[in-house]
């Protein structure tokens, strides 16, 4: 029963941290609908497969918030027709690439001039590799079903494959016909009636996957992790797993780290750095939103191996 | 129709959703609850998406009796009813039984400190100082007045500590000091108590170790703010 009312009082903790922040993301998705209009600005971005990941990543700097307040953002861009890279970009990569985060890095480990730019590179290398291995499945493989059917009404019909139209002329030669590219701006009563549908839908997300971290961190003995700090390879395991059982806002989790910085390995706390951004118990719930299960395993799987890689060159070169 | 899809049809159903984590948040700040779930730097940023929430659920209260629409998902139901449990059952966490499940790797203080004299110390500004200055005999016989939860670790004498959070209690950190408890009283696990005492040097397991030497013991009501940053 003690354990039961510690998980509760932790899991109401998470959730209403994260709230306000989730919050945010919705609004300045929602300001962001409303201010352009939706094709304009969209054509302009580059659909490079390099090129999208990075502009996506530097977006970062624009929304100085953490990962629950991103993905209503980064579902707003693949919504409105934006390159897969750069949204996937901005998801991985801005909540480590803005200037809350990286200000936070730098007053909790002001002494290791490493980490301030081996953290931003190494989010940005994770958020490149991931947005370039997920651009190789199909959109309907990848992308969620609603934000599929969203997204296919702003794209042009010449970049939605014919089985995938629903309807259309074969074997004609005619051209085919592009969708309108301007699109009206939303009524302010309607913006908040979306803006309040995908709030709400997001939070019931969060609400499970804040549920998910605290049952995991109340009944799963952190020393058990912790003890395993001083190996190379097993302190990068180790530091792994605690940042996607803990779930813990990027905003602070360099705060956090300090507490075990001295116990573990330098590619250790690294790798505990760059993964909660990325993949934790909380945002489980959240990325639903946007991919597939499938692309959800194959997101965490990869970003998984390159952080250990990351972690594990860190230890090799004793930084 | 059944009651369930009546209700996911109600046009009501959205703003007393947002009402009601709004008024959860708000309710979490009046009550100080928020003292016992996160750290102070976020209560602000808290209380006011409560008061965005309650602001946009009067917004959509006007608007809710010519409102038509599809059902509304069955997890915002979920949702209001995790908000109703919330506000009916408020957090009550044992801090030592969340504290002995982790290691005391206490943080270093959030801005440069200056320690005060001995009797006016924390508990967490004495571990800490412990901690940057590890030669025990220092600060032996120094008097001292702290407070504390009693921390009960499996198979360890009980400790006095505090919990330190950066950002909410998902990542709180125990930081205790040992006590040299008088013969015969048995500290009962998450009790508070203010101990007035002396700093000594003792040996455990073969280290000098600091040991607080109680010279009296009193039961304390739990803080308003049992969080330290």
């Amino acid at each position: 029963m003690t354990r039961a009312s510690t998980a509760w009082a932790i899991f109401q903790g998470l959730l209403i941290e994260a709230l306000p922040f989730l919050l945010l993301g919705v609004a300045i998705a929602g300001i962001a609908r409303w201010l352009v209009p939706q094709s304009a600005w969209v054509r302009r971005l580059p659909r490079n497969a390099v090129l999208a990941p990075i502009v996506g990543a530097l977006l970062g700097f624009a929304l100085p918030a953490c990962e629950c307040g991103n993905v209503p953002v980064a579902r707003r861009l693949l919504a409105s027709g934006a390159p897969l890279g750069t949204g996937f970009g901005f998801l991985f990569a801005a909540p480590v690439l803005n200037p809350i985060v990286l200000a936070s890095t730098w007053a909790a480990f002001p002494d290791k001039t490493w980490l301030l730019w081996a953290r931003p590179l190494g989010a940005f290398l994770i958020a490149l590799a991931l947005s370039m291995l997920l651009g190789l499945l199909a959109e309907s493989r990848l992308l969620a079903p609603a934000l599929l059917e969203e997204r296919r009404l702003t794209q042009p019909l010449s970049r939605v494959g014919l089985l995938e139209r629903g309807s259309g002329l074969v074997g004609g030669s005619a051209p085919v016909p592009e969708r309108p590219t301007s699109v009206e701006r939303l009524r302010p009563g309607e913006l908040l009636g979306h803006s309040t549908r995908e709030f709400l839908n997001l939070l019931t997300l969060l609400v499970l996957g804040s549920a998910l971290a605290a049952v995991v961190q109340t009944w799963l003995p952190r020393s058990w992790l912790l003890a395993l700090g001083s190996a190379p390879t097993l302190s990068v395991i180790a530091l792994m797993l605690l940042a996607l059982v803990l779930s813990v806002c990027s905003s602070v989790d360099a705060f956090l780290a300090l507490g075990f910085a001295a116990q573990v390995t330098p590619g250790a706390l690294l790798a505990f750095l760059l993964l909660g951004p990325v993949v934790d118990l909380k945002l489980a719930g959240l990325f639903t939103v946007l991919l597939t299960p499938r692309a959800i395993g194959i997101t965490a799987v990869a970003a998984s191996l390159l952080v250990l890689l990351i972690g594990q060159w860190v230890n090799f070169l004793q930084l | 129709m059944s009651l369930l899809q009546r209700l996911r049809r109600s046009p009501w159903l959205t703003p007393l959703a947002l009402g009601l984590w709004g008024w959860l948040l708000l309710w979490s700040r009046l009550s100080g609850r928020l003292d016992l779930l996160l750290n102070a730097a976020f209560h602000a940023v808290v209380t006011v998406a409560g008061a965005v929430l309650m602001l946009l659920a009067l917004i959509q209260l006007r608007g809710a009796r010519r409102r038509r629409g599809g059902p509304v998902p069955l997890g915002v139901l979920l949702s209001l009813g995790v908000a109703l449990l919330m506000l009916a059952f408020p957090p009550a966490p044992s801090f030592s039984d969340l504290a002995a499940n982790r290691q005391d790797s206490l943080p270093e203080a959030p801005q440069l400190s200056f320690f005060l004299p001995p009797e006016q110390r924390t508990l967490t500004e004495w571990v800490r100082l412990l901690r940057s200055q590890p030669d025990p005999d220092l600060h032996a016989g120094d008097p001292l007045q702290i407070s504390g939860f009693v921390l009960a670790r499996p198979g360890e004498p009980a400790q006095l500590a505090r919990l330190t959070v950066r950002c909410c209690l998902a990542d709180a950190t125990p930081a205790g000091l040992p006590v040299d408890w008088p013969e015969g009283s048995d500290p009962v696990p998450d009790q508070w108590l203010e101990i007035k005492g002396t700093m000594t040097v003792q040996d455990r397991n073969g280290v000098p170790t600091n040991v607080v030497k109680p010279a009296s013991i009193k039961v304390i009501p739990r803080p308003e703010r049992p969080l330290e940053p």
